[in-house]
């Protein structure tokens, strides 16, 4: 009975039904407008832009092709490189070419907007490293979680000690440490253990202990199957083995994908961390640029930037876990 | 030949005697239905047979091959698990509550083991299954998931799955206890199918009215004990033990 109004409202009102069932993605939209909006409002026209265009850059560009400079999206920054070798210009180039155009003196949205334009490609360089690192090292650290959580309810003791340790150790202790450990730390003990890549260091740290996060999870899920289908497979003749790769874990994937998606959150915030190795992550490139243009705003666009990502990969998990749902 | 036999089967759970001095043979063919209270211990004997509790004491023979004599729990005889394996496979299981492989659809369901286990040939099986799944009436949901099925339609799968193993004996406990009222008469109707056909059956059952009609011989147990084992007719009508009548009376007046 009381049900009747709220299914009429939901089937009268395909919008707000659409925003009741993606939520966070209408948010992030909304958050997109809001600052995109205004932003473009305020783009500077193009002669505004070109009339900012210091002389020195006019007279190097007339020489060469006089339409170029007025188109000011395709001048390159490493072909100014290339002409200017001032420590002025240098500087401006640090971060392309809009940046050079209105100087720091601009204002308001038009300051804002060519920053973000500026800053753009080096941030999305940094998002592709993060996510890069994310991706990957959840889903190394899911395979390896799986024998993880296996060996942990082995009954084979010192597998199960070893499991119980190693899951121990790596969620004791902080991922910082550990990453300073790998890094720094292990080519002082074993020189011959020395990691070349800083990535590969990266995802090294970020796949071992994010396996053990998994593990656990992953043993909440296995142990959250019905006992009755451990008798029903035990008594076709399956053995454990098999009972495992073919009942009980198929049945904890839509389980264990909300966690994961937790995880993989998690991860991609902890990526952060990778500074400390002097990694490009997404937010050493924003202090770097904060630092060398000492604009806050960039904060804020970073941070637009992961929840951009995080809101995707929300969704993602979100339609994975439809898909497992056996329906 | 026997295909079941049990000795002074005893099962412990701790403390607990569940199952005390049960011997019993059931010969090839027979359809045998266990009735008791609950708490008897029924369910215990059964998952003793195969292995899914291991005995305490006693002995236990499957097709003649004695599988276990164990004396607190420890096997006096010498059998590899292969072997022991081997001798189980022929007995298939169907669950009060089904036990269906959600993630599976009814064929995958069916044809997993015999697959797996068997290593049987997968087209081969797969006509197999069908074949059963025609048994039971369910052709048309080979290729469905079993959430999307009614109860009596779900243990009907089931006991094709056991079936498709094509096990020399099988064992059913309450196969119908967990089912509405109206999809209790299709799933009795395909055991009652399976026990013309020949099977060898074990049936724990509260349907006192399926145990008079198709089993050869019906076991009353009580406390863990097996206290009366007759023809149907004698147990239902005329039984030796004081208990098995108040028992009968207790379920045949409610
Ligand atoms: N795993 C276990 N651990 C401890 N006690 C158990 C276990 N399984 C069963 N028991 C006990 O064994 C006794 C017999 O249980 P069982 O399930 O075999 O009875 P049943 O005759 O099948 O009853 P029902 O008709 O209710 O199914 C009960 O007292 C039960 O509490
Ligand atoms: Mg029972």
């Amino acid at each position: 009975m009381k049900e009747n109004p709220a299914v009429e409202e939901k089937k009268s009102n395909p919008f707000l039904r659409f925003v009741k069932k993606h939520k966070i993605l209408v948010i992030v939209i909304i958050a997109l407008i809001a600052i995109i909006v205004p932003l473009v409002c305020t783009v500077p026209s193009k002669e505004a832009l070109v009339s900012a265009i210091p002389q020195e850059f006019i007279e190097l560009e007339a020489k060469k092709d006089s339409e170029s400079y007025q188109n000011i999206g395709i001048m390159s920054a490493l072909k100014m490189q290339k002409q200017i070798n001032s420590a002025d210009v240098r500087q401006y180039l640090v971060l392309g070419v809009a940046g050079q155009v209105i100087d720091t003196t601009g204002n308001g949205f038009a300051e804002f907007w060519a920053n973000f334009v500026n800053w753009l490609p080096s941030l999305l360089n940094g998002a592709k490293l993060t996510i890069l690192l994310t991706i990957s090292s959840v889903a190394a650290g899911l395979i390896l979680s799986v024998f993880l959580a296996l060996g942990k309810m082995s009954k084979i003791k010192p597998i199960q000690w070893f499991c119980r340790g190693y899951i121990f150790f790596f969620r004791g202790t902080p991922l910082l440490m550990q990453l300073y450990f790998l890094w720094f730390g292990l080519p002082k003990l074993i020189p011959a253990m020395t990691i070349p890549d800083r990535f590969l260091a990266a995802f090294i740290a970020f796949t071992l202990n994010s396996g053990a996060y998994c593990a656990e999870n992953i043993r909440a899920a296995i142990q959250s199957i019905d006992k009755g289908q451990f008798e029903a497979a035990k008594a076709l003749g399956l053995s454990y083995g098999q009972t495992m790769w073919k009942i009980i874990i198929p049945q904890t994937y839509r389980r264990l994908i909300p966690p994961t998606a937790n995880e993989f959150i998690m991860v991609l915030k902890d990526a952060a961390l990778t500074s400390i190795i002097a990694l490009d992550d997404l937010s050493r490139v924003t202090n770097s640029i904060m630092t060398s243009t000492n604009n806050v705003s960039v904060y804020i666009v970073s941070m637009i930037i992961y929840l951009v990502i995080t809101a995707v990969f929300s969704k993602i998990f979100g339609s994975l876990e439809k898909r497992f749902s056996y329906e | 030949m026997s295909m079941i036999k049990t000795e002074k089967l005893c099962k412990d759970f701790g403390d607990l005697k569940v199952l005390k001095d049960c011997s019993l043979t059931v010969e090839q063919g027979e359809v045998v239905c266990l009735i008791g209270p609950s708490g008897a211990g029924k369910s215990t004997y059964l998952r003793s047979l195969n292995h899914l509790e291991t005995i305490t004491n006693g002995k236990l023979w499957v097709e003649d091959k004695l599988l276990d004599d164990r004396i607190n729990g420890v096997n006096q005889i010498k059998i590899t698990p292969q072997e022991r394996q081997q001798a189980l496979l022929e007995m298939g299981m169907v669950f009060q509550r089904f036990n269906l492989f959600p993630h599976l659809t009814v064929l995958e369901n069916i044809m997993l083991a015999p697959v797996t286990v068997r290593k049987r040939d997968k087209a081969e099986t797969e006509e197999l299954a069908r074949e059963l799944l025609n048994k039971v009436g369910l052709i048309d949901k080979a290729d469905v998931y079993p959430t999307k099925l009614s109860g009596g339609q779900q243990q009907r799968v089931a006991i094709a799955r056991a079936l498709c193993m094509q096990p020399k004996m099988m064992l059913f406990d309450e196969p119908t206890s967990a089912l509405d009222p109206e999809l209790v008469g299709e799933v009795l109707q395909v055991m009652k199918n399976l026990a013309a056909d020949g099977m060898t059956m074990i049936v724990v059952t509260h349907e006192m009215g399926f145990a008079k009609e198709v089993s050869d011989r019906v076991v009353f147990m009580y406390q863990g004990a097996i206290l009366e084992v007759n023809s149907p007719d004698v147990l239902f009508t005329n039984p030796e033990n004081e208990r098995t009548k108040q028992f009968l009376q207790s379920v045949l007046n409610v």
